[in-house]
């Protein structure tokens, strides 16, 4: 009934539609817990999401893909107009993108289309400054999908056409240029999710870190396929994958989390939360899982694909050309630096938004979250302790999907063993316990905080001066002094709204100008160009056929 | 099944001894640097004095901090324990072994770390929360700069794992390389900062405006304030560990030969004892810096962890 016509819409599964089904079905459950349920638009954005992963052919993954973006401009339009316009734009440029790299034949044209497309649409670095400012703007369970989601059916659109469709004329470059962009995303989207006050605002950012995550392991992969290393291409896939569905569900969590506090207290700026484990204990403990997992923490379930992923690139370093191996360095270093301050973003977020004293009385006043959201996140939460604990289990489920994208790539077993940490963790615990026990005292006594030695507040300050603690933005400015004002500009601005989209501006202004101009020509003036193109193009003609 | 039984015993003995050991590195480092400055010093057994005591004081809970409060320290303490279980000490080939692997090492740092600035942010007193940021600032740089070393060292053994690392450089006489200098350079960097010793942090300044391990344990008293004591003393521990056994690995036994044990021990207390020596003279000739200075110190060296890496890929560019 769609489709082209004479051919019809085919529908196709394989292991990879199906590992990206399975990322893509806890957080639709998790974000029509939270809320979303009776909304026509959001079950339209799924039924895209799950067209495009279920599609056959080029078409049908267009259309699909094309769905997604039209219902989540939608949603996102119905939270805040202004970031629609711009998300609207980035669709548009994607889908011009896309569409012809679809009908090209397999070449680097193809190929590079496909990047700009869906990498546009995945938020990689230098086309994701929408990403920051739509994510936040929808209702938080479409924040969520859109975060853990359609970044995800974008990256399937380029893991499916960069290395099964696009195949046949593979290159070692489009790999460098998939780990390029991938590490421009790490840095930019680490350091910014430390410096954003706002909560829903600096997990958008931290979205944009861990695209830059997948993309560096798909580099990676394509990189060591096109040149026919065959651990290497496993290891990679290994961290991307993995990375992926680990993202799919700390993720949404966050963001569903994000949407209760916005609930609870009528605000998401860092600023004036605080103390919100007193009031929000259940929501506290689950955001606390989500940010070890977006920190990358051990025993969490951001760990083993970032493990994965230094090993590859250390790996890569080993061997090959001079220049290859200098890049992969400072691509580990770019890496190490993403994920302490990924590490900071995380810390910041819990310690400022979840800890301390509250710095306004509707942080003061929170209530734990609602029974739908708090279920969606205890479902999302559920689900990430067998990816941090049993990370080997997984990678071996999914070992036909590395398979089908690599048929000759090696999968080594993995050497981060969460279980014998844990035991040895549980070992030196008891053993505290016991001497705790035997030689300690017991009891905790409530006494009124120290401050530093600040006097007690007046009376119409019942938790303190807001001020004599450090606040969201106190807390990233020792990082923006240092790292900040020298990688993003004196006002902190993006520094790919900076180059690329400044610019593109300004030049369309100057062309609206000119346009404008051509529009008011006097008559004499028409006249004037029209018969100064004639004498051009008859000098042009006569010099042509005189030499 | 004899070597699993001598493999169980040396990592036994490796643990034991690293738990027993961890404060009496920290009364030998302040003994030692009282002494260099001219005074009489500290007895060494003091730590020890000093965590009973704390385990016998009553603990106090601010009334501005939340349930978790009492968590930190101990998350704290874990991370440095299960680390120090993992790095090899006097022995190599313990059971421990083939889970040391130097990410999961770089990772337990992290964990630990922020456990510590957790728990300075949770009481919302001024100087916690500013210790907090400057260790994230610290660490975002120590992170990025271990990473780039370990690729050297991972380069010349072939391996990530810390165990392995320690087998290679012991067997293979890797000699004087430029590369090595750079990287113990950065590594003695890294782990002055890590471990919160004198040029970047001051270990014994109780209240300064510059502090940032101190400030975040400031609101921590009795037991808990014994774990992050501890968790102190384990860090100092499990750097100089690792930095013994990538820098200093002759002599370690090995788990399967009970007769290299002994020689393996006592080289392990001389290595300690240096390495205390050598930390003592750097900390008294040197003053303590400004806060914004450490990342240009840290910059330096993840910028000397490159050219290790960078001069090895030259070396085996032309054969060298």
């Amino acid at each position: 009934m769609f489709g082209l016509p004479g051919h019809g819409m085919q529908l196709h599964l394989d292991a990879l539609s199906i590992l990206f089904a399975c990322i893509l079905l806890p957080q639709t459950v998790a974000a029509a817990l939270a809320g979303m349920r009776g909304s026509i638009a959001f079950w339209v954005f799924v039924l895209g999401m799950a067209l495009t992963l279920a599609a056959g052919d080029g078409f049908t993954l267009i259309f699909g893909f094309e769905l997604m973006s039209a219902a989540s401009w939608l949603l996102v339009m119905q939270g805040d107009v202004k970031p629609a316009t711009f998300y609207a734009g980035v669709a548009i440029f994607s889908g011009a993108c896309l569409i012809p790299a679809i009908f090209l034949p397999a070449s680097s044209l193809a190929f590079v289309l496909v990047a700009l497309g869906a990498g546009a649409k995945a938020g990689l670095a230098p086309l994701h400054s929408w990403l920051p400012r739509a994510h936040p703007a929808p209702p938080a369970g479409v924040s969520a999908l859109m975060s853990g989601g359609m970044v995800k059916i974008a990256l399937y659109v380029l893991i499916r056409y960069g290395f099964v469709v696009l195949a046949p004329a593979q290159q070692p470059w489009w790999g460098t240029v998939l780990m390029v962009a991938g590490a421009a995303s790490v840095l930019v989207g680490a350091l910014r999710a430390v410096l954003e006050v706002d909560l829903k605002t600096a997990l958008a950012c931290s979205t944009v870190e861990h695209v830059g995550l997948i993309a560096v392991g798909l580099g990676v992969a394509l990189r060591a396929k096109a040149l026919g290393d065959a651990t290497l291409t496993g290891l990679g896939l290994e961290a991307a994958l993995l990375c992926a569905v680990a993202h799919g569900l700390f993720k949404p969590l966050l963001f569903i989390g994000a949407g209760e506090v916005k609930h609870a207290t009528g605000t998401l700026s860092l600023n004036w939360l605080g103390g919100l484990m007193r009031g929000m204990p259940r929501l506290g403990a689950l955001m606390l899982l989500g940010a070890a997992g977006m920190a990358a923490l051990p025993l969490g379930p951001g760990f083993a694909p970032e493990f994965l992923l230094l090993h590859a690139v250390i790996q890569a370093a080993a061997g090959g050309g001079i220049l290859a191996r200098i890049g992969f360095s400072a691509l580990l270093a770019v890496l190490g630096l993403g994920a302490a301050l990924a590490l900071a973003a995380a810390v910041r977020i819990i310690g400022i938004g979840f800890l301390g004293r509250p710095r306004s009385l509707h942080a003061a006043a929170a209530e734990d979250a609602r029974r739908g959201p708090f279920i969606a996140m205890a479902l999302l939460g559920a689900l990430c302790v067998p990816v941090a604990l049993l990370p080997g289990l997984l990678l071996g489920v999914m070992t036909p999907v590395i398979r089908l994208l690599a048929p000759d790539a090696d999968t080594p077993p993995l050497t981060y063993a969460p279980l014998s940490l844990l035991l040895l963790a549980l070992l030196a615990a008891l053993a505290a316990g016991f001497i705790q026990t035997r030689f300690g005292v017991r009891g905790l006594r409530e006494v009124p905080a120290w401050h530093g030695g600040f006097g007690r507040p007046p009376a119409w300050l019942p938790f303190g001066d807001p001020h004599t603690q450090p606040s969201g933005a106190g807390f990233a400015e020792p990082v923006a002094r240092v790292l900040g004002r020298g990688l993003l500009g004196a006002q902190g601005q993006d520094p790919s709204e900076h180059f690329l989209l400044g610019p593109l501006l300004r030049g369309q202004r100057r062309a609206v100008r000119l346009a404008e101009r051509v529009r008011r020509a006097t008559i004499r003036e028409r006249l004037a160009f029209v018969f100064a193109a004639l004498v051009l193009f008859l000098l042009a003609l006569g010099l042509g056929q005189g030499g | 099944m004899l070597g699993f039984t001598l493999a169980f015993i040396a990592t036994c003995l490796h643990v034991a001894l690293c738990f027993a050991v961890a404060p009496l590195l920290i009364g030998t480092t302040n003994k030692l640097r009282a002494w260099l400055l001219g005074r009489r010093g500290p007895p060494l057994l003091l730590p020890y004095w000093h965590l009973a005591k704390l385990l016998r004081k009553s603990t106090v809970l601010p009334d501005t901090a939340t349930d978790l409060f009492t968590f930190w320290p101990l998350g704290a303490m874990l991370a440095m324990a299960v680390s120090v279980m993992l790095i090899p000490g006097y022995s190599t080939g313990l059971l421990t072994g083939p889970a040391a692997d130097a990410i999961t090492i770089v990772g337990l740092f992290a964990l630990a770390r922020a456990a510590t600035m957790l728990g300075g942010l949770e009481t919302g007193a001024g100087f916690g929360g500013a210790g907090a940021a400057r260790e994230a600032l610290f660490g975002i740089f120590a992170e990025g700069a271990l990473l780039v070393l370990l690729l050297a060292f991972a380069l010349l053994a072939r391996t990530t794992n810390i165990d392995g690392i320690a087998n290679d450089f012991r067997a293979a006489h890797l000699g004087i390389s430029v590369s090595l200098g750079f990287a113990l350079a950065a590594m003695l960097a890294v782990a002055l900062t890590e471990a919160g010793r004198i040029p970047t942090d001051n270990p014994s300044g109780h209240l300064e405006l510059a502090m940032v391990h101190e400030a975040m344990a400031l609101d921590y008293s009795g037991r808990l304030l014994a774990l992050l004591d501890y968790a102190g003393a384990l860090r100092l521990l499990a750097w100089m560990n690792l930095i013994g056994t990538i820098f200093l690995p002759f002599g370690m036994a090995r788990a399967g030969d009970v007769l290299s044990w002994p020689l393996g021990l006592v080289l392990w207390a001389l290595k300690l004892a240096v390495m205390a020596v050598a930390l003592c003279l750097f900390e008294v000739s040197r003053a303590k810096m400004r806060v914004f200075r450490v990342p240009e110190f840290l910059g330096a060296a993840l910028l000397l962890g490159m050219l290790a890496s960078v001069f090895l890929f030259v070396a085996a560019r032309i054969g060298a």
